[in-house]
C-alpha cells in the first residue's frame, strides 16, 4: 500500500502536492523520502507497486501454525528472529528483531490474558504463524483460546549444552497440547565441535523416542541461529535456516481446511415459511453446503434425517454455500418443532452426541472478569458451545480438591441432556452472570448410565449418604 | 607394499580412537547428566581418562553451578513451588523459585524444594521451643546459609541445580511453626503435583495452628463425621482458597457487607460448606484457630511487612 502510494504520489503532480499537505507535519522523514525519490529512482518505484500486488497472491497459500519450544538459553528467540531475517531476504517476511519478539506481549484472546508472541512469515510453499510462550500455562492457554492452534512445533536444543532436565516437560507440553509433530533444530554448532553435536543428535532421538514420538524419523537440523542473523557463516548460517524450513514444509502436514471437512451447520433459528416449508438458519462451520444434500439434525436426544432443498443467503438462492457464511437452508418434510436452537444440521453419521466429556480448562481470575473464590467437585454450571447452552455438572479428576481461579485443569463434564460435542470443541463455563471459565474438549466418555443421570441432580445430602452407601 | 600397511595402520588407529572418546563422551554425559561442553572439557584435562573425568566433573560441579549462579543473577523468577513440612509440633512453609512453569515441574528443582522444606524442618526443631507457639520468618539470606545433613549449606545445592537446569533460582522465603503441647498444626499445597514426595508440593500452601478442646456433648455433630486431623487440613485448604487477611474477633471486627470481600476469617463463608461462616464451624467443633499462613508462589509482597517479620520470632499466646 505504502509504495502503491509512493508511486502514485511520483507521477501525479496534483495528487503529490495534496499528500505533501497532508503528510508536512507528522512525516517529514516521509515526505524526504519521497523528494529524493521523485528525482532520482522512479522506475524503481514502479517495479514495487508490481511486486506489492504479487504479494497479495501469496497470502493464498495454505496456512500452518507452527511454535518454538525449549529452554530460555538455547536460542528460540534468535531462531525466529533468524527465521524472519532468512526469509525477509527473500521477500517473504518482515525481519523481526530479537527484542521485537522477546518480550512476548502480554495479550488479550477471549478475555483470557496470554504471554505470546505472534510472528508470520512464509515459504515459497505456505504461509505460517509462528507462536512463541515463555510459559508451560501460557502454552495451555494458547491451546484453549485456540487463537493459534500449534500444527507442529520446532524444538530448539544447544549444541553446547545437550537436552535439559526440563526438555522432559517440554515434550510433555507438545504431547499434552496435541502436537504430533515435531522439527528439531540444534543451535550454536559453531560453538560445538562435530563430535559433540553428532550425540546431542543421538541423545534427542533416543529421548523423543522414549516420550512418544518417531525419535528416529524426525528431521533434526544443526545450524546457527545466531550466525543467520548476523549474516555469518551461510552454511551454518542462513542454509540451514532454509533447510529447517524445507523441513518443516515436508514434515508438517498442512492441517485440513475447515473448507473441506464434512459440513456442519449450528442451528440459531428456526422459521416457518408458508408453502415452503421450514427454514433454518445459522453460520456455516465448515464443508460446503449444496441444494439436494442429505442432511441430519442431532441434538436434544434427536437425530432427524432429511434433505437441503434450498440455500439462501441475504435472500437470494445460492449455489453453494462454504464455511464462513451466513445462511439460511430450507429443509424437507421437517416441522418447524421439531428443530431448534442448539441443534446442529450435518452431513449424516458425521457428529454424535453424547453427555460426558474430558476437557482442559482455563479458569479466569477475578481481574479477568471470573470469581474470586475457588471451586470444588459438584459444582453446577451452566455451559455454552456454539449454539446451545446446558446445564453441567462439573467434577474434579486426579484426586484434585478444588481450582483456584488462575489455573489451568482438566475437568470432567457431565451434561443433563446429550449435545453435539467433538473433540477440541470449544466452550465456556457461567455461573449466573458470571463467566467462570473457558476450555476445549480433549476425550469424549461414555454415555451417562440412567443412574448416573439421576445422580446429576441429587442435592449434597442425598450424594453424601449415597457414597457413604456405596464404601460399605 | 610394507607402506600400505602402515598408512593403513595409521588410518584405523586413528578412527578408532575417535571413536572410542565419542563413547568415552556419551558415557560421561549419560552418567554425570553434565551439559555436553563440561563433559568434553572433562576428558580433555584428564587424557580421556574416564574415571579421573568424572572425579574431576564431580568436583567441578559445585564450581561450574556457582559460576552458572552468578551468570544468571538478577534473572527473574516469578515461577517455582511452595512447600509444606510437617514433623511432629514443627511445621515449615518455604517458597523457592526458578524462571519457567517447566522447571517447576522438573524433579531436580523439586528435590531442591523438599530439601529446603526438610532443612527448614531440622532448624525449626533445633530452635527452644515456647510457651505456647512460636512462629519465626526466613528471609532469603538466613535461607542461604542453612546447613544441609550433608555439611554443605542450602545455597551450594541451589548453585548444583542451577548448573544443572540453566535456570536462575532463587530462595525466597519461610516461615516456621513451632507448637508447644496441646496446639496443633495442619499443612495443605495445591495442586498437588502427581509425584511422590516426603513434603507437600504445589503453587499454593498454607499452615494453620490450631486448639481443639473436648466438645461438649451437643455440638459434637461435625466432629462425629470428620477428625480433627481433617477438620485441620480443611481449614488449609479454606485458607488457601479464601485468602483471609486475618482471623478476626467477634466484637473487635466487624462482617464486611459483600461477603464476597470478607478478609476476616471467622466471618468468610467455609470453602467446603458455603452454608455456614468459619466462625460458626470452628464453635459447632469447638476448634479454635491460633494462627495461620499462606504463600502464593510468586505473589507480591509488601515490603514492610517483611522486614518487620524476617527476623523477629513472634511469640503468641494461645
Amino acid at each position: 500500500m505504502a509504495s502503491l502510494m509512493t508511486s502514485r504520489v511520483i507521477f501525479n503532480p496534483v495528487l503529490r502536492k495534496t499528500v505533501k499537505l497532508i503528510f508536512s507535519k507528522e512525516l517529514r522523514n516521509y515526505q524526504c523520502c519521497i523528494r529524493a525519490n521523485k528525482y532520482a529512482l522512479p522506475v524503481i518505484n514502479y517495479v514495487r507497486l508490481y511486486a506489492s500486488e504479487k504479494k497479495v497472491y501469496s497470502r493464498e497459500k495454505p496456512h500452518c501454525n507452527v511454535g518454538t519450544i525449549g529452554h530460555v538459553d538455547h536460542g528460540k528467540t534468535t531462531l525466529t528472529a533468524a527465521i524472519t531475517k532468512v526469509l525477509a531476504d527473500k521477500r517473504l517476511a518482515e525481519a523481526k528483531g530479537y527484542t521485537d519478539i522477546d518480550n512476548a506481549p502480554e495479550e488479550k484472546a477471549r478475555g483470557i490474558t496470554i504471554n505470546v508472541a505472534h510472528v508470520e512469515y512464509a515459504t515459497d510453499s505456505r504461509h505460517y504463524g509462528h507462536t512463541d510462550c515463555p510459559g508451560h500455562a501460557d502454552y495451555i492457554k494458547n491451546m484453549i483460546t485456540g487463537t493459534a492452534q500449534m500444527d507442529g512445533a520446532i524444538l530448539v536444543v544447544a549444541a553446547t549444552d545437550g537436552a535439559m532436565p526440563q526438555t522432559r516437560e517440554h515434550l510433555l507440553l507438545a504431547k499434552q497440547i496435541g502436537v504430533n509433530h515435531i522439527v528439531v533444530f540444534i543451535n550454536k554448532v559453531d560453538a560445538a565441535d562435530k563430535e559433540m553435536v553428532e550425540l546431542v543428535e543421538m541423545e534427542i532421538r533416543e529421548l523423543l523416542s522414549e516420550m512418544g514420538y518417531d525419535g528416529d524419523n524426525i528431521p533434526v537440523i544443526q545450524g546457527s541461529a545466531l550466525c543467520a542473523l548476523e549474516g555469518k557463516n551461510p552454511e551454518i548460517g542462513a542454509q540451514a535456516i532454509l533447510k529447517l524450513l524445507d523441513e518443516v514444509d515436508k514434515h508438517i502436514p498442512t492441517p485440513v481446511r475447515e473448507l473441506d471437512k464434512p459440513f456442519l451447520l449450528p442451528v440459531e433459528n428456526t422459521y416457518s415459511i408458508q408453502g415452503r416449508g421450514t427454514v433454518v438458519t445459522g453460520r456455516l462451520e465448515r464443508g460446503i453446503l449444496k441444494k439436494g444434500m442429505e442432511c441430519e439434525f442431532v441434538g436434544y436426544n434427536k437425530v432427524l434425517k432429511t434433505t437441503v432443498t434450498g440455500v439462501e443467503m441475504f435472500h437470494q438462492i445460492l449455489e453453494e454455500a462454504q464455511a464462513g457464511d451466513q445462511v439460511g437452508a430450507l429443509v424437507r418434510g421437517v416441522k418447524r418443532d421439531d428443530v431448534k436452537r442448539g441443534m446442529v444440521m450435518c452431513k449424516p453419521g458425521t457428529v454424535k452426541a453424547c453427555d460426558q466429556v474430558e476437557a482442559q480448562v482455563y479458569i479466569l481470575t477475578k481481574e479477568e472478569g471470573g470469581r474470586s473464590r475457588p471451586f470444588t467437585s459438584f459444582i453446577q454450571l451452566q455451559m455454552f458451545s456454539r449454539t446451545w447452552d446446558c446445564a453441567s455438572q462439573v467434577t474434579i479428576p486426579d484426586n484434585k480438591e478444588m481450582v483456584m481461579p488462575g489455573e489451568d485443569t482438566k475437568l470432567v463434564l457431565r451434561l443433563m441432556r446429550p449435545m453435539v460435542l467433538e473433540k477440541g470443541q470449544r466452550f465456556t463455563l457461567r455461573d449466573g452472570s458470571l463467566t467462570l471459565g473457558t476450555g476445549v474438549i480433549t476425550n469424549i466418555l461414555p454415555a451417562l448410565t440412567d443412574k448416573e443421570r439421576q445422580s446429576l441432580t441429587e442435592g449434597k445430602k442425598a450424594r453424601e449418604q449415597r457414597l457413604k452407601a456405596e464404601q460399605q | 607394499m610394507f607402506s600400505g600397511n602402515i598408512i593403513r595402520f595409521i588410518h584405523v588407529g586413528y578412527t578408532v580412537f575417535n571413536a572410542s572418546n565419542k563413547t568415552l563422551l556419551s558415557k560421561l554425559r549419560k552418567q554425570t547428566g553434565y551439559t555436553f561442553a563440561n563433559c568434553k572439557k572433562a576428558l580433555e584435562l584428564n587424557d580421556y581418562n574416564y574415571s579421573l573425568a568424572e572425579k574431576w566433573l564431580q568436583d567441578q560441579a559445585q564450581q561450574l553451578g556457582w559460576s552458572k549462579a552468578t551468570k544468571l543473577e538478577g534473572r527473574i523468577t516469578a515461577q517455582g513451588l511452595v512447600a509444606v513440612g510437617m514433623e511432629k509440633n514443627n511445621a515449615v512453609i518455604v517458597e523457592v523459585n526458578c524462571e519457567t512453569d517447566f522447571v517447576a515441574r522438573n524433579k531436580n528443582f523439586s528435590s531442591l524444594v523438599e530439601l529446603a522444606a526438610t532443612t527448614c524442618l531440622n532448624h525449626t526443631a533445633s530452635v527452644p521451643v515456647g510457651s505456647h507457639l512460636s512462629r519465626f520468618q526466613l528471609d532469603a539470606e538466613i535461607l542461604k546459609s542453612l546447613k544441609v545433613h550433608d555439611g554443605k549449606t542450602l545455597s551450594d545445592h541451589l548453585a548444583l541445580v542451577i548448573g544443572k537446569v540453566g535456570e536462575n533460582l532463587s530462595l525466597r522465603r519461610a516461615t516456621c511453626f513451632h507448637a508447644a503441647d496441646g496446639i496443633l498444626l495442619a499443612g495443605y499445597a495445591h495442586p498437588s503435583p502427581n509425584f511422590q514426595s516426603s513434603v507437600l508440593l504445589g503453587k499454593f500452601g498454607a499452615v494453620v495452628a490450631y486448639q481443639a478442646d473436648s466438645p461438649s456433648q451437643s455440638d459434637t455433630k461435625l466432629r462425629e463425621n470428620l477428625s480433627v486431623d481433617e477438620i485441620g487440613r480443611q481449614l488449609c485448604q479454606h485458607v488457601v482458597g479464601m485468602n483471609p487477611v486475618k482471623i478476626g474477633e467477634v466484637g473487635q471486627d466487624t462482617p464486611a457487607n459483600n461477603p464476597d470481600d470478607e478478609s476476616c476469617m471467622i466471618y468468610q463463608e467455609y470453602l467446603l460448606d458455603p452454608s455456614q461462616t468459619v466462625g460458626e464451624m470452628l464453635a459447632s467443633t469447638s476448634i479454635s484457630v491460633l494462627d495461620f499462613a499462606r504463600y502464593e508462589c510468586g505473589e507480591e509482597l509488601l515490603e514492610n511487612t517483611e522486614n518487620n517479620s524476617s527476623k523477629v520470632a513472634v511469640e503468641i499466646g494461645g
